[in-house]
């Protein structure tokens, strides 16, 4: 089905997302930091992945994509680096306040 | 020289560079490294569904050639880079918050 990639990116952020609203992190006490750090990254990798697509270093099964297209990317791919950096903010803020709970 | 295998090691060395240069010194915390940890697990199957289907496919022409499993050895250092800057960047946004 051509949106296999769009499925395995729900399932990545499913469990963060919802785990980043019920636990008490400061990862929306600091939106500007929050957006700041994914919208710098994500920048910076959007232009690596455009470059390197261009150049052939991978390409995308049209099989499992779906039709939308910018700049050779298909749309999963610009929303994997938005998901992948929102999940690394996350994943990090909900070790710290596991260590912290246990006064580590 | 494969240009993926270039590009993933040099940004790995970048992110810990951006570490030392903003001064964040994430990668001298515990959580930044169970973290980095937590984050390889959730790979594994993730990284390595997309690449088995495969939903992404790589040129030979421009990576190693040796895959985990189905994932070119390169992603790890790839996801290195690109978890550590963002660590990174968070900490040093929130730092700079703080000292307002």
């Amino acid at each position: 089905m051509n949106n296999e990639y769009l499925i395995v990116l729900a399932a990545i952020l499913v469990f963060p997302l919802i785990l980043s609203v019920v636990m008490p992190l400061r990862m929306y006490r600091h939106p500007g930091a929050l957006l700041r750090a994914i919208a710098i990254v994500s920048a910076v990798y959007w232009v690596w992945d455009v470059l390197v697509t261009s150049r052939g270093h991978w390409s995308f099964n049209p099989s499992y994509v779906l039709e939308y297209r910018l700049l050779g990317l298909p749309l999963e791919e610009w929303l994997f680096f938005v998901v992948i950096t929102f999940v690394s903010v996350f994943t990090y803020e909900a070790v710290r306040l596991v260590i912290r709970r246990k006064g580590g | 020289m494969k240009e993926y295998t270039l590009l993933a090691a040099g940004s790995a060395v970048l992110a810990l560079l951006l570490d030392r240069f903003l001064r964040t010194a994430v990668t001298c915390r515990r959580e930044y490294w169970i973290a980095l940890g937590v984050m390889f697990f959730f790979k594994l199957p993730s990284n390595g569904y997309l690449t088995w289907r495969p939903i992404v496919i790589y040129n030979p022409a421009h990576f190693f050639g040796v895959r985990l499993w189905t994932i070119p050895l390169e992603d790890f250092l790839y996801g290195f880079g690109l978890i550590t800057f963002t660590i990174v960047l968070w900490e040093y946004f929130l730092g700079r918050e703080g000292s307002q």
